[in-house]
């Protein structure tokens, strides 16, 4: 069919925004990545040509800036608040999905409220409470904390997922001979399973970026890798090359995750949202 | 179902409810209760009498407090309709399911899976008067802004600001819209261009109307978030120049970890709750809706 | 092999929805019984209550001699097809088979024979390999079947298993489940809500509506003596006319009256109304019992009217013709060879012995024959024969 005018205009306006889309949406990550190979003298400018070298990379992880043990406290707080979550969640998330009962519409409300409730209102008192317990600077104050917005989203997530598999095919292992456990366990959770794992990014990235909770509740022993950051921000000034690679170590692994994952990745980041 | 099936559910949401009990109602309460004392950490750690409703009268008079609330205020409106637009724009321009397109598609998810800290530091090293890169690039298209120190002057910063929440939002919301777009029924469309409608009558008489209840879950759900918002302020400006960008959250911050005044920064959390409350309520009515069906 | 019985069966769900209020019905070893009915009427909520996929608020529930009430479903020896299939879409087809046979821990060797046994009664060896989502929907609809009978069960289920099919492998589908039921001969109940397929398949068919049973019996018995206006209705097509009238006396016979046109009952009919003159009734007739009026004298008790035609729907053979007599509208089934034209006056001769009455209150059938009651299967062959004679 040949175009209208009217359509020839809006088609080259698609191609013009769909330029001006992947500038807006790489440019930032581009510059990141190209400022954490200069050297410092090179990263105080807008040149694109330079000679590149891998100094900043090896930089970050010695004295003083030390990220070595920040990379490990945010692998184990974002690991531990997914062990503890996911499976938490995918439980409660079938009981929502596939029972009736009293107050169940009030409970899952008030689980999705809780993703609602802004961060400082939870690290007020906490911040009290894990002063007296001595819990301040610990990886296990952190997963707490991290536990209260991760978790009711993997709820609504995964229940998501569970609302769309037909009760049907459960029904239909019973009969053939499964129980309650054989159920899930044959039938349900392999079929959920790219819901949870999902879930399970979802959460991760979430507990890896974290921020507010890490600055107010460590100082060193639990630092992660975003509040890290702002030991770069020197009485120098900020150290742009080394926060450059600094910031590499946090995106990549984030990017790669949710790169593999990327279609279910993108059918899950509506669910939970919208129906 | 016998009787012993009758617990299974209880046992399945326990610990799910336990956590969030935990770490989610204990200190919505508690903040609550210390939202009436006078509690200020440097002089006891243990909490102080009960005021009644000072810190909240408190509030009232405090002008950072107002500063603050107009702030939030700005940032919430900027973010808010311009993440939508452009998020809106984007899934019409990669509504078809194109090669190109689903590459895109996966490079949306980038900016939204970056850490909000992150976006801060980033912007702000472009926006650098001296070396920033897009300083540079406005100052060669725009001339006349060569002069403009862009996280100095106040309206700026607090745009600055949403333009970082823009960045990672607009993608998220483009990506919902699209899935949106895929289920809108297009027998709708041709029957529209069959009684003569243009390109632009078609999408603003037909796609949008249908599109309309998203539009206002994602906007209710993106207002949330920008009330929320609270990484970006410590990394791009730090509540500067000035006061000029100290949201409400990040004032609250201030009154708690900076003066350590835990009375007085309870009941500002309080109120922030109660407006976030208001958009979470409308949203959760709308989310419910479609649950039933 | 089982036959099934409930005895003041009731099923309340947890928001406290009454579906079943107090369901009888025995169903005899190896019978192919079909529950027919509207949507939601119940028919899956009985049939999960047989499979044990939904618990008896109260009564009784029997497979063959063993109270079943607290029997788990896998103990209770049964298959089930859903509606939707329900085919687990992670395995492939064999091991979808298999799955029930696994779950019982049967022998490898044993589950290889049975699978391949089942998969070639239903001429689907080549798709084991396959995952269900590669399949059509009548293949598909056979995986499902496969995962019923390869377990060899006392007692088949089916939920309306041929809904999702297209109308020609419907109808060939019906075929293969009765000679399916013919080879294995298990006892089979299956949920329908379609009539036609309910008169098709079943040897003996439950009506119910609004979970409560109308009339159990065979397909003919059912259509041709319905105890109320409800089976009438539903069971047919085109379906049976219903038109409000009176009874009214003269000359010691009685007469339906519909304010159109007068009938005269019966002998044996009138004699079941004699004292309800004057009550209100529904007069129900069935399309193809009236026919264009000829010369010679019927067989049966007849009766004239004349009506106007309004609309004619040729179907080859014969013709589905909307009628009008005052301000009565009504269908009959005319043979073909008549040229009968739109808004032509016609002579139409109904078939008096076949006629009901059903009362205005509870729609209850009140002129139902009682020496071949509606539950006999002699009854409605009797009938049925009756009018052999005049399709010429
Ligand atoms: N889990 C449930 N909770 C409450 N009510 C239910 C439940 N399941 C079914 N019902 C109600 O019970 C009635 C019977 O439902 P059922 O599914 O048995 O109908 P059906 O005859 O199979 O209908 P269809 O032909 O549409 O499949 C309906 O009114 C239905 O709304
Ligand atoms: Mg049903």
């Amino acid at each position: 069919m040949a175009m209208t005018r009217d359509e020839k205009f809006w088609e080259g306006m698609r191609w013009a925004g769909f330029g001006a889309t992947f500038l807006f949406m790489a440019f930032p990550i581009f510059w990141m990545i190209l400022t954490s190979f200069k050297v410092a003298r090179d990263a105080y400018s807008t040149k694109v040509f330079f000679s590149p070298t891998l100094n900043n990379f090896i930089s970050i992880f010695q004295d003083p800036y030390n990220f070595g043990p920040l990379l490990f406290n945010s692998v184990v707080v974002s690991f531990s608040t997914v062990a503890v979550a996911i499976p938490a969640a995918t439980c409660a998330a079938y009981a929502f999905s596939r029972y009736q009962f009293k107050g169940k519409n009030a409970l899952m409300v008030s689980v999705l409220s809780s993703q609602f409730v802004p961060p400082v209102v939870v690290v007020l008192p906490f911040f009290i409470l894990f002063k007296n317990l001595h819990l301040l600077d610990t990886r296990l104050a952190l997963v707490i904390l991290n536990l209260s917005f991760v978790l009711p989203f993997a709820v609504w997530m995964i229940k998501g997922f569970i609302d769309a598999l037909p009760p049907d095919i459960e029904s239909a292992a019973v009969v053939d001979g499964c129980n309650r456990f054989q159920v899930l366990r044959h039938i349900t959770l392999p079929l959920i399973m790219p819901g949870v794992v999902t879930s399970a990014v979802f959460g991760f990235i979430q507990s890896w970026n974290e921020f507010l909770f890490a600055l107010i509740l460590t100082n060193q022993k639990a630092v992660t890798l975003t509040v890290g950051l702002m030991g770069l921000h020197t009485d120098k000034g900020i150290l742009w090359e080394h926060m450059a690679a600094a910031s590499m170590l946090i995106m990549i692994p984030i990017f790669a995750i949710s790169f593999t994952i990327r279609e279910y990745f993108i059918s899950g980041l509506t669910m939970g949202a919208v129906k | 179902m016998n009787s012993r099936e009758k617990y299974v559910k209880w046992v399945m949401l326990a610990p799910a409810l336990l956590i969030l009990i935990g770490t989610t109602l204990y200190p919505f309460l508690y903040s609550f209760i210390t939202s009436f004392r006078f509690w200020r950490l440097t002089r006891s750690a243990e909490p102080g009498a009960f005021v009644g409703l000072a810190n909240y009268v408190r509030a009232f008079g405090d002008a950072g407090f107002w500063n603050s609330v107009w702030v939030t205020v700005l940032f919430t409106i900027i973010s808010v309709t311009l993440s939508m637009a452009i998020g809106l724009a984007i899934a019409l321009i990669l509504e078809r399911a194109t090669k190109l397109n689903t590459f895109m598609k996966s490079l949306l998810i980038f900016p939204f899976a970056m850490a909000p800290a992150l976006k801060g530091f980033s912007w702000r090293f472009m926006l650098n008067p001296d070396y920033g890169i897009l300083d540079a690039m406005i100052d060669f298209v725009f001339p006349f802004w060569s002069d403009v120190v862009w996280l100095g002057e106040p309206y700026w910063a607090v745009f600055w600001l949403a333009m970082t929440e823009i960045w990672g939002w607009a993608p998220y919301i483009a990506l919902v819209f699209i899935g949106a777009l895929g289920a809108l029924p297009q027998e709708t469309v041709n029957a529209a261009k069959v009684d003569g409608a243009n390109t632009f009558q078609v999408f603003w008489h037909v796609t949008l109307p249908q599109l309309m209840p998203i539009v206002i879950m994602v906007g209710l759900l993106k207002t949330i978030f920008s009330v929320k918002m609270f990484d970006q302020v410590v990394t791009l400006t730090g509540g500067g120049p000035g006061r000029a960008t100290e949201t409400l959250n990040f004032y609250v911050y201030n009154q708690g970890f900076k003066f350590y005044d835990m009375g007085y920064a309870s009941s500002l959390a309080y109120i922030l709750v109660t407006t976030m409350f208001i958009f979470a309520f409308i949203y959760v009515r709308f989310l419910m809706k479609g649950e039933q069906n | 092999m089982a036959g099934i019985k409930m005895v003041d069966v009731k099923k309340q769900y947890p928001n406290g929805f009454v579906a079943i209020e107090n369901m009888n019905l025995e169903i005899p070893d190896k019978e192919f019984v079909v529950l027919v009915g509207p949507s939601g009427c119940a028919k899956s909520t009985a049939l999960k209550m047989i499979a044990g996929l939904e618990e008896i608020s109260s009564g009784e529930m029997y497979i063959g001699d063993r109270l079943v009430n607290k029997v788990p479903p896998k103990d209770r020896e049964i298959a089930m097809v859903f509606q939707s299939y329900a085919l687990y879409p992670h395995m492939t087809i064999y091991d979808n088979i298999a799955f029930g046979l696994k779950m019982r821990k049967t022998p490898k060797e044993e589950i290889d024979k049975l699978v391949k046994e089942a998969s070639e009664i239903l001429g689907m060896s080549d798709l084991l390999d396959r995952k269900p989502r590669q399949l059509s929907g009548g293949q598909r609809q056979r995986v499902a079947l496969g995962r019923a009978i390869v377990r060899h069960p006392q007692v088949f289920l089916f939920d309306e298993p041929l809904s999702n099919l297209d109308a020609k492998l419907r109808v060939k589908m019906r075929t293969e489940l009765k000679k399916l039921h013919e080879r294995l001969h298990t006892t089979v109940v299956y949920v329908t809500h379609d009539q036609v397929e309910a008169m098709t398949m079943g040897s003996t068919i439950v009506v119910l509506k609004l979970g409560a049973i109308q009339q159990v019996g065979s397909p003919l018995s059912l259509y041709s003596f319905p105890s109320n206006r409800f089976v009438a209705g539903f069971i047919g097509s085109p379906s049976m006319n219903f038109l409000d009238c009176t009874i009214a006396e003269e000359n010691g016979n009685l007469f339906v009256d519909t304010g159109a046109f007068r009938l005269m009952l019966p002998e044996d009919k009138a004699a079941k109304v004699r004292d309800h003159g004057g009550k209100e009734f529904i007069f129900g007739i069935r399309p193809e019992d009236i026919r264009k009026r000829r010369e010679k004298k019927e067989s049966y008790s007849e009766e004239h009217i004349n009506a106007k035609i309004n609309v004619i729907e040729p179907l080859g053979k014969e013709m589905y013709v909307n009628l009008s007599a005052g301000n009565l509208e009504f269908m009959a089934i005319i043979n073909a060879r008549f040229p009968l034209k739109p808004h032509e006056e016609v002579e139409l001769t109904l078939n008096m012995d076949r006629m009901h009455l059903f009362e205005k209150e509870g729609e209850k059938e009140a002129v139902a024959h009682t020496a071949k009651n509606a539950t006999t299967l002699e009854g409605a062959r009797l009938m049925a024969d009756l009018d052999e004679s005049d399709d010429d």
